[in-house]
């Protein structure tokens, strides 16, 4: 598709129109969360709905931040740790594998990307279960490394097989260049092609950082106690003891994307490539 | 020279590169999907789990599981309901808004963006923002059918079994449409344009070229959007934990909620592993099947 030949005036306009109302239609589940959020309780059931608060409301943000069994402020910064420690395992164990597997022949690789390949399609389920007992074990059980180590497997093949086409397509001259300039093959891995293949790192980084942060299963069902959970599962409790307090549960909701939103606006376009590079969602 | 050929040597120093990342694949993944089957042929409950005196059944528990009650292939068919009718419609609707989008008109590149929002948020908080859209007195969506005269009565969307699952399916729907639009936009990109002007010069009609020209072209797209949507909604676990858990009395249950719900409310480990051993095993045939399209297609 080429931006230089736009549509012609009427049809532009029309096509417009039709995307803005699609846009708005799909979107409103969001705008409705948002809304309600700063909603007062009482205007949350009144009927006819109002589209917009008739008077804004910040107290159920207000009445989270301070202590109590949910304070969205603890869990919003637990999220931020397993979030980003995964986003590290993942992308620190993901470069060099990735790379191995683009430039080097060696026995059982294709069965090694098939590991990789079928370790995306698998179900949480599947590892909950023997996870939780071998976390009990290793007495990593209700502690935030358990969802760290447990976030990181979606993570890594994801971040894998991205980076993996994006150091096949760096051209080996330039690893040539690097060796007569005196690198060897590890100093020319760090020097030149890392620095090349940044876009993919940051879409592996981005990947693994929004796996984590939306991560239910695994934050919920490894860590018990409320003040070390992750803010999705902070989300669940809260809805299992205050239902209907829809004021605060969207408000809560709201804060919880704000990472995902901060995400989309500054990297939006490393979004789009994650997502079209075939490997895709776990 | 020498040394160049040297250093791109077929040996083994990839090992070094990979390894790591293998080992923690390995403890993490390999040996749990392993240590699940074995889980699977033992009883292991809670009384049990920490003593380690945990006999040896065989397939009892698979056995138990479709015989005791339905529950098990209740959420087996769920599941597959569930993931067919929300394909469907993601796709369809997916499909539509990446043929109006790849238009070229003012916005829409940004709104294309715009619309991968509903797919990066955590699902916990869409299945919080929908329970909310459904509620029975509360809910935006029986107002709405109120004031447009289609109900009289409002609708107990999420506490009766068959309404329950379509506001399931409604909400998966919501969520995957990004990834159908983007991937079949990505798709039509492709399509060089000399196709459909040599079609116009051929006199076609609109229909005609999407037959002959846009589908045909698109078939390796589709099948990928296809194939890999039914994996990623046959797992289905977070949505449907978080709205109905799969109730009212176990009526949405999918295999992965089952299973959760077997290891982690009733505390019947074994029992869990074994549904969710079911479940992989479905995943694994249906994986393998899309690895070979994807192969087949890349050496054609």
């Amino acid at each position: 598709m080429n931006n230089d030949n736009i549509l012609s005036g009427r049809k532009n306009l029309f096509y417009n129109l039709i995307a803005i109302l699609l846009l708005i239609a799909l979107l409103f589940p969001i705008y409705w969360m948002f809304a309600t959020s700063l909603k007062a309780e009482q205007e949350i059931f009144r009927i006819p709905p109002t589209f917009w608060p008739q008077k804004l409301n910040f107290a159920s943000y207000a009445a989270q931040l301070e202590s109590g069994d949910f304070n969205m402020f603890r869990s919003f910064s637990n999220s931020l740790i397993i979030a980003f420690s995964s986003m590290a395992i993942s992308v620190v164990l993901a470069i060099p594998a990735s790379y191995g597997i683009a430039r080097y022949q060696f026995k059982g690789k294709s069965m090694i990307v098939l590991g990789f390949l079928i370790t995306q399609m698998l179900p949480v389920s599947v590892l909950l279960t023997p996870l939780f007992i071998m976390f009990r074990n290793m007495n990593l059980y209700n502690s935030l490394f358990s969802a760290i180590l447990a976030d990181s497997t979606i993570g890594i093949p994801f971040s894998v097989l991205i980076l993996k086409n994006y150091f096949a397509s760096i051209p080996k001259e330039l690893e040539e260049a690097a060796y007569i300039d005196g690198c060897n093959r590890f100093t020319a891995f760090g020097k030149v092609l890392i620095p090349i293949a940044k876009p993919g790192v940051v879409v592996c980084a981005v990947f693994s950082f929004l796996y984590a942060w939306g991560d239910l299963a695994y934050g919920m069902t490894f860590i018990t106690d409320q003040v070390k959970r992750p803010i999705t599962a902070g989300i669940y409790n809260f809805m299992g003891q205050y239902g209907t307090r829809w004021s605060y549960l969207t408000a809560y909701a709201v804060v919880t994307i704000i990472p995902v939103l901060l995400i989309f606006i500054f990297m939006q376009k490393y979004i789009i490539s994650g997502m079209t590079s075939g490997a895709v969602k776990g | 020279m020498k040394a160049i050929k040297k250093f791109f040597r077929f040996d083994n120093i990839g090992y070094i590169f990979v390894l790591p990342a293998f080992l923690y694949m390995m403890f993490f993944v390999g040996y749990p999907i392993f240590s699940n089957l074995m889980l699977s042929l033992r009883d292991v409950n809670m009384r049990n789990i920490k003593t380690g005196i945990q006999p040896f059944v065989g397939f009892e528990n698979y056995v138990v599981l479709f015989t005791r009650d339905s529950v098990l292939t209740d959420a087996l068919i769920n599941t597959l309901i569930f993931t067919v009718a929300s394909i469907v419609f993601q796709f369809i609707i997916g499909f539509g808004l990446a043929l109006i989008l790849n238009k070229t008109f003012t916005l829409a590149k940004p709104i294309r963006g715009i619309l991968m929002v509903p797919w990066m948020i955590p699902i916990t908080v869409t299945a919080l923002m929908f329970k909310f859209i459904f509620g029975t007195d509360v809910g935006i969506l029986n107002y709405i059918l109120n004031a447009l005269g289609l109900i009289s009565e409002n609708i107990d969307w999420l506490t009766n079994p068959f309404t329950a699952k379509i506001a399931l399916i409604i909400t998966n729907i919501w969520i995957g449409i990004p990834f159908n639009m983007i991937l079949i936009a990505t798709g039509l990109t492709t399509i060089p344009k000399e196709m459909y002007e040599s079609a116009a010069i051929d006199g076609a009609n609109k229909l005609q070229t999407f037959k002959n020209i846009t589908l045909p072209l698109l078939k390796p797209t589709i099948e990928s959007v296809l194939i890999l949507g039914f994996i990623y909604t046959f797992k289905v676990y977070d949505l449907v934990w978080v709205m109905t858990s799969g109730g009212p009395v176990n009526s949405t249950h999918m295999l992965s909620t089952y299973s959760y719900k077997l290891s982690f409310e009733m505390f019947k480990y074994s029992e869990g592993a074994s549904v969710a051993n079911v479940l992989f095993v479905i995943l694994l045939f249906v994986s393998l099947i899309y690895l070979k399209v994807v192969y087949k297609e890349e050496r054609t």
